[in-house]
């Protein structure tokens, strides 16, 4: 089990945006994670990346308890993750912005530049190398997230909303871009709400609402679930679906 | 690229300042020389974590102050040559770093600004009231030089020279640090913290490394300032001007660039040395409200210094290009 | 007895702190924005103060409303020429725009004013109490018991009313509050306004109990950092234990280790503070 959420509670005050959230992943399965708005997941991303503390539950990545750690910590231990709203260092270039990232394993400062290169070449960025990150548009700022989260080479990925806003044939590289991640072996928990992007690319899907998890399994098989339904919808359970 | 091959404006600018003193010659103008590298090393000390790092300290003169005290309190006290106090400003500059980056780096950049100032002040004020220290009085250096040691020079001139050499050093030290780690490291920091963590950036430490650099060069500063003038007291060493000028200087020419502090500098002290001379005793108050007045509209409208707004307003080819 | 004299004097001073303070915390609270200048803007109601008395005559309430408009009027004018445009941007505009602002404020007061220590003419708060045997000067008196009644009235002013009701809305969540139809840039000019006032108020009342100088800003601002700290980010009823608890640990300290010492302790308490409970007493974290 490479990772391993259970009971996760994140509360601001009297509110809980998580709820009991469990999460369970094994090495080089790709995971969608899929629910309404406002149902909890980014925040949930947030506490498995360290970025918030929980307030219940633990996080147990790869052996090691994370659950207390700092997010500089679960980026050391192989965790990586993009924003829901991108994070680009703007007022650097393209390929110093991944270099942050690839500074990581790769302390020098020619290794960095050089491994940098590399990603940016399997990301596709690479005629963009010496842009800066603010002249990108948002599908460019994404691909720069991913492309500079990728430079720390994690052992998993938590890509949140990494698809979203793009146009069909951006959508069709993405998604090529993903698969290859995949590929090299990179474990990805992916939060989305299209649906192409979740059928064609996960074995299986959670489904998150009001800060737990309330259904997964395969994603043909989740779309269907009436409790999934009536979440997305808000109402009645008696409808059916072909 | 591995070979450091270096740029033609570092070359330029080296030449100039070496020169300076032959052309201008006459203890005016060797004055305003060595007040203007004086106020070149502190505010590039200051750069380092308020312009590279962003983290911005409105009391740096904490640190000059140590080390403008400690080399004429090791000679009040011991008779020993200033010069042996200098490490001694260096540590507790760094302690002094240590002390109020720590629990304040881990908080939103304003705690940290508003610690710099309290405990600048603090300092100060202390300093006034401990007679060991000097008090109010302040201390001072030796009169005569009992050996080359003591670094009492009858003119300006070493010290234009000595002061050039650590100017030096800093601006080579703060290059390298551009080009490596830590200095990507600063510049994620201070563009996007949460992004720069979640990267594996280790941002508390980072920030100290940045802060402690800074202190130990700041700490240097006043050491040479006190070497200079042979005098110090609580005004002159950890007054609010002395921070305010660093602060000022960096952020004209342009934080977080190598060369802004050298150009924010090179127009603010003969501008200073100016309205000194014009407006007598009183200029010195007419000085804080034109810097005031000037950190104002670099915070409103340009606070990326002139090197920022040459960046945007000049022809492509003339623009400055980036480390990477 | 001296002691308990002593005691006294600070609370009342601090009750001051705690009105000019909460008008700092206000700001911190709804915009996450110090305003390094605050200290400045209590001194010029200082002056404020001064000038309604010297150039149009009159009490207490003239000069009191007098100092109080002109610091509304400063806070809102500052917030829409400067604060508006920095607030989103990287943190030295933030920092240096009030720094530097203060600067401005600071010397140009020097400059106008002179560094020499001026006072209010002799007005009807004249004379000194005995209570008990502690001698308490009038004017300090008045001006402390007012502090707080004025504090207290910002509180209710912005738990109890709508206008206040909406200042909270946009500091707990600003897109919230634009969906309800309240306008940010209004409410955020609002609470500059309200934060001038409070210090234009505090400059008055200190003005009838104690001399100042343009250096005066200075201090006020650092002592107002360290009441907001102790009382927690954003709360006003913090700010009112705080200021109380400062104003009375100032003078205990003057008292026991000396007037030069009386500053020390304050911004070594606020070191101290940082390192021990950044939060304050009444602040989230």
């Amino acid at each position: 089990m490479l990772l391993e959420a259970k009971n996760v509670s994140k509360a601001f005050g009297s509110f809980r945006a998580v709820a009991g959230a469990d999460l369970s992943v094994e090495s080089g399965e790709i995971i969608g994670l899929i629910g309404p708005n406002g149902a909890g997941k980014s925040t949930f991303f947030n506490c498995i990346a360290g970025d918030m503390p929980v307030t219940t539950g633990t996080i147990v990545f790869d052996g090691h308890d994370l659950t207390r750690s700092a997010p500089e910590a679960h980026a050391l231990a192989g965790i990586g993750r993009t924003f829901q709203v991108p994070a680009t260092f703007e007022d650097m270039t393209v390929l110093d912005n991944v270099m942050v990232g690839a500074f990581l394993r790769h302390p020098h400062r020619n290794d960095a530049r050089d491994h940098a290169r590399q990603i940016l070449d399997l990301t596709g960025l690479a005629p963009l190398a010496n842009n800066w990150a603010r002249t990108l548009g948002t599908p460019g700022r994404k691909r720069l997230e991913i492309a500079r989260v990728l430079a720390t080479t994690p052992r998993l990925m938590l890509l949140d909303e990494s698809l979203a806003g793009l146009t069909p044939t951006e959508l069709i590289e993405a998604i090529a871009l993903v698969r290859k991640i995949h590929e090299t072996g990179v474990t990805i928990v992916i939060v989305e709400h299209i649906m192409e992007v979740i059928m064609t690319l996960t074995k299986r899907v959670l489904v998150f609402n009001q800060g737990h998890v309330i259904a997964s399994g395969k994603p043909e098989d989740v779309v269907k679930d009436e409790g999934v339904i009536e979440a997305y919808l808000g109402r009645g359970k008696h409808t059916k679906r072909g | 690229m591995t070979k450091f091959s270096p740029p033609w404006s570092a070359l330029i600018i080296g030449a100039i300042l070496l020169i300076y003193p032959m052309v201008f010659s006459g203890a005016f103008y060797l004055d305003i020389g060595t007040t203007f590298l004086l106020a070149a090393i502190s505010a590039s000390a200051w750069n380092i974590v308020g312009g590279y790092a962003g983290q911005v300290s409105v009391g740096h003169s904490v640190f000059y102050g140590f080390g403008a005290y400690c080399p004429l309190l090791v000679f009040q006290l011991f008779g020993w040559p200033p010069l042996a106090g200098i490490p001694i400003g260096i540590g507790v500059s760094i302690v002094v770093a240590i002390l109020i980056g720590l629990p304040t780096f881990r908080l939103t950049g304003h705690y940290f600004s508003m610690a710099t100032i309290a405990v600048a002040e603090l300092i100060r004020i202390f300093t006034g009231t401990w007679d060991l220290v000097g008090a109010a009085i302040g201390l001072q250096g030796p009169a005569v030089a009992r050996g080359w040691w003591d670094l009492t020079f009858r003119g300006e001139l070493p010290y234009y020279y000595i002061f050039l050499g650590v100017l030096a050093v800093l601006l080579v030290i703060t290059a390298m640090m551009e080009r490596r780690r830590f200095g990507y490291y600063l510049r994620a920091i201070k563009t996007r913290e949460r992004a720069a963590q979640s990267l594996g950036v280790p941002v508390l430490h980072t920030k100290i490394k940045a802060l402690v650099l800074s202190a130990v060069f700041t700490s240097i500063a006043g050491s040479l300032y006190s070497l200079k003038t042979g005098f110090i007291d609580p005004e002159s060493g950890f007054g609010i001007l002395i921070s305010v000028q660093m602060v000022i200087i960096a952020a004209l020419g342009g934080a977080g660039t190598l060369y802004g502090p050298l150009l924010g500098a090179a127009i603010l002290i003969p501008l200073q040395t100016a309205t000194n001379t014009w407006f007598g005793g009183g200029g010195s108050g007419l000085t804080y409200i034109l810097y005031g007045g000037i950190i104002v509209i670099i915070a409103r409208f340009e606070p990326g210094g002139l090197l920022d707004l040459w960046d945007r307003l000049a022809p492509r080819k003339w623009r400055r290009s980036r480390a990477a | 007895m001296l002691l308990l004299q002593v005691i006294v004097g600070g609370l009342l001073l601090g009750a001051i702190y705690a009105l000019f303070s909460s008008g700092l915390t206000l700001i911190w609270g709804m915009m996450n924005f110090i305003n390094f200048a605050h200290g400045e803007f209590v001194m010029l109601g200082m002056y404020a103060a001064l000038l309604v008395v010297v150039y149009i005559g009159g009490g207490p309430a003239a000069f009191g409303f007098g100092a109080a408009m002109a610091l509304f009027i400063l806070g809102v004018v500052i917030y829409a020429g400067l604060i508006k445009h920095v607030m989103r941007g990287p943190m030295l505009s933030q920092i240096l725009s009030t720094f530097g602002l203060a600067l401005l404020l600071r010397y140009t007061a020097f400059w106008i004013f002179s560094a020499n220590f001026v006072s209010l003419p002799q007005t009807s708060l004249s004379g000194t109490l005995n209570i008990g045997g502690i001698l308490l000067p009038v004017a300090q008196l008045v001006a402390g018991i007012l502090a707080i009644a004025f504090t207290i009235g910002l509180h209710l002013l912005l738990t109890r009313t709508t206008v206040g009701s909406k200042l909270l809305a946009v500091s707990e969540d600003r897109n919230a509050a634009m969906l309800m139809g309240i306008r940010p840039d209004r409410m955020q000019a609002l609470a500059w306004g309200l934060s001038g006032c409070a210090a234009g108020i505090a400059g008055a009342l200190l003005a009838t109990a104690y001399p100042w100088s343009p250096s005066v800003g200075e201090t006020f601002g650092l002592t107002a950092f360290v009441v907001v700290a102790l009382g927690g980010f954003g709360s006003v009823p913090g700010a009112l234990y705080a200021g109380l608890i400062i104003g009375l640990i100032q003078a205990v300290s003057a008292y026991w280790f000396g007037p030069i010492y009386k500053d020390i302790v304050v911004y070594g308490l606020f070191v101290a503070l940082l390192w021990l409970r950044p939060q304050g007493l009444m602040g989230k974290a």
